[in-house]
């Protein structure tokens, strides 16, 4: 099968959906002739034309709100870019009372269809700003659909699932990915929400890991194998849902849970997944369930001091080996 | 600076039925707040309510004979004067404010915010005041991606104005010319602040439109038919592609920002002359009985038409069960 990055896999999910249907509208800082600070959106300007692809002034609210005041006419379907993930905190009424909560504040009479999209994650010295992963913050929000895609094929059939669906998504892309090169077959697919993938099977210790951590974890994992711990990784895929089906079930045949994101530990995704564990399957656990995250303390610029907030490898068969113990 | 729109309007450049329209309009929002007050007062509504009390002909002009169902609006905090005009049926405002199921949310509650009726061009309103300056430009551009000549119309107090919002809906609707109508509803006070206290402005509000080249104009706001003249003319510039129109229509409350509220910040004899020299139900009355238009009589008996008609939706309301529980779960995803 063809290999190609997860930039390419998703401006393929844009370009088909936006053929495919004629109300859908992209936005955002630079997205336009440009094709996008991360390139996600080249050609789309020259193809679509001006009305339907358009950069915006720089005013997330503003970018956030009108997406929501196009998609509740029932006339369009917006995709719009926040051009760093970190920058939701300006847009965050937008995103987290009206992107969220219009439809069900308001009876129930309008439909959401957004795609917000929201590159994140620890690039490159981009410093405490650009480099957050902030989506455990929406986990709190009624209303909005949390997807985080940590390979191109992922990324692709999340991306067409996510445009066409009626209800709010929020589709953050760890920066770092785009570049990283996946099958995609040339055949159109579609990926539900809410149904994590097994990402390698295993018997002594369950990982979930969502984004680039998934990556870091199979890493890991081909490393314990070699002692010979069978870890088994399951990438959610989507927060919300969240397919904490397929989670139990590994965690009741394994009995050791690890979970790995580059969010803050505390209050991280993992937090959530962790109590839903405990509450499914205490009594199948050998030991108790271990968490990686980032520091609790903001993102340094130092280009040096950034790699210390990223999980890696080590850190992660250190608590392989250590959930091995009991 | 913005000019003060000024046009000489006579009642018999419009037809008899217009001009019972407007005030039927009127009596019927003004109608509806007392009795909504009295609901109150008898414990069966709770929550905050911002009468609309004294500013009718703003919203009954704006809206009436200029705007059809297809047309969207945006309502502000004193709302129910918006929604009425725009013919959202009174059973189901006070559905809203009495929780039933008769309400635009069917049990949710609503009324000052949240009430909705996209048949009718009512997308809706958010708790946080002003932010409906955001969602306008969206669904005005709307327009612009189907091709439709559908006009989008956002109403926002003077308080809302103030909002950082306002500046990143003027400059997309200037830059994208969008067939968008801003009515800055001005009655000088944010709950207890004056105007003068909380924007910094040449002179009127408006003035800061034209810093984003938009077209404006301070509007007498309780003249119910040079309401309605400015804002066909604005609808008309849409209309043709021209882009958006900024009207600050004065006003003023004659109760306090929400029921409860001492109003003792407003000089009593400013809020007087507002009752008795500037009503605009009362004005627009007289002129109709000097124009001949209708005789007193008339008016009594549309009065107490529109009496009925009230006490017919507030016991439909009223009538109507409360949702069950289970209601909360119901319609967070389509």
């Amino acid at each position: 099968m063809r290999k190609i990055t997860m930039r390419a896999a998703l401006l393929e999910a844009l370009n088909e959906e936006m053929e495919r249907d004629e109300t859908t509208v992209l936005f955002g800082e630079d997205v336009g002739k440009f094709g996008g600070i991360n390139a996600v959106t080249k050609g789309l300007y020259e193809k679509f034309g001006s009305t339907r692809v358009f950069d915006t002034p720089i005013a997330e609210p503003t970018i956030v709100a009108a997406a929501v005041g196009m998609a509740i006419t029932g006339n369009a379907r917006p995709i719009p870019e926040l051009q760093f993930g970190d920058f939701v905190g300006i847009a965050f009424d937008e995103v987290f009372n009206k992107m969220g909560k219009w439809r069900f504040m308001h009876g129930g009479q309008m439909e959401m269809p957004v795609t917000l999209r929201l590159p994140i994650g620890i690039a490159g010295g981009a410093g405490p700003e650009h480099s957050q992963s902030p989506q455990a913050l929406f986990m709190h929000g009624p209303g909005l659909q949390i997807v985080i895609p940590s390979t191109p094929y992922d990324a692709k059939g999340l991306l067409k699932t996510a445009i066409r669906d009626n209800n709010a998504v929020l589709f953050f892309e760890h920066k770092v990915l785009y570049d990283m090169k996946g099958e995609v077959p040339e055949e159109e697919y579609l990926i539900p929400f809410g149904k994590a993938d097994i990402k390698r099977s295993g018997t002594d210790v369950t990982i979930i890991a969502t984004a680039l951590q998934v990556h870091t974890a199979l890493a890991a994992a081909d490393e314990l194998a070699v002692q010979g711990v069978e870890v088994e990784v399951i990438d959610p895929r989507t927060l919300a849902p969240l397919d904490m089906e397929t989670i139990l079930e590994s965690v009741r045949k394994t009995g050791r849970a690890l979970i790995v994101h580059e969010e803050p530990k505390t209050g991280g995704s993992g937090a959530e997944i962790a109590a839903q564990i405990q509450e499914g399957a205490l009594f199948d656990l050998s030991a108790p369930i271990r968490r990686i995250g980032s520091p609790d303390v903001p993102i340094a610029q130092s280009i040096y001091l950034e790699q210390f907030y990223t999980p890696s490898k080590d850190q992660i068969t250190k608590a392989v080996n250590e959930l091995m113990e009991y | 600076m913005a000019e003060t729109y000024v046009k000489e309007v006579e009642t018999k450049s419009y037809t008899k039925e217009v001009l019972v329209d407007f005030y039927k309009t009127m009596a019927k929002i003004r109608k509806f707040d007392e009795n909504l007050i009295k609901l109150m007062a008898e414990g069966k509504v709770s929550g905050f309510y911002h009468s609309g009390i004294g500013s009718e002909g703003l919203s009954a002009g704006s809206i009436r004979q200029n705007l059809r169902d297809e047309d969207y609006i945006y309502y502000n905090h004193r709302g129910c004067n918006q929604k009425i005009a725009k013919g959202v049926p009174l059973s189901k405002i006070y559905g809203d404010f009495l929780g039933t199921i008769e309400g635009t949310t069917r049990g949710l509650g609503a009324g000052i915010v949240h009430s909705a009726d996209p048949s009718r061009g009512v997308l809706g309103q958010a708790g946080t005041i002003g932010s409906q300056l955001g969602l306008s430009v969206g669904t005005a551009y709307t327009s612009k991606l189907t091709g439709s000549d559908q006009v989008t119309v956002v109403y926002f107090g003077d308080g809302a104005a103030s909002r950082e919002m306002l500046h990143g809906s003027l400059n997309w609707a200037g830059l994208y010319k969008l067939p968008i109508i801003y009515i800055c509803e001005n009655n000088e006070y944010a709950i207890s602040c004056h105007v003068s206290e909380t924007h910094s402005v040449k002179e009127n509000i408006a003035d800061w439109a034209d810093g984003y080249g938009i077209p404006n104009c301070v509007v007498d706001g309780n003249d119910v038919l040079l309401m309605h003249e400015v804002v066909k003319e604005a609808v008309e510039r849409a209309k043709r592609g021209e882009g958006p129109t900024f009207i600050e229509a004065q006003t003023f409350r004659h109760r306090g920002h929400f029921e409860g509220d001492p109003y003792d910040y407003v000089d009593v004899e400013i809020l007087q002359n507002w009752k008795d020299t500037k009503d605009p139900i009362t004005n627009f009355a007289a002129k109709l009985m000097l124009d001949k238009v209708v005789t007193e009589e008339d008016l009594e008996k549309i009065n107490k038409e529109i009496d009925v008609e009230i006490a017919e939706a507030i016991q439909k309301a009223e009538a109507a069960p409360l949702p069950n529980p289970e209601r909360i779960y119901e319609g967070l995803f389509a």
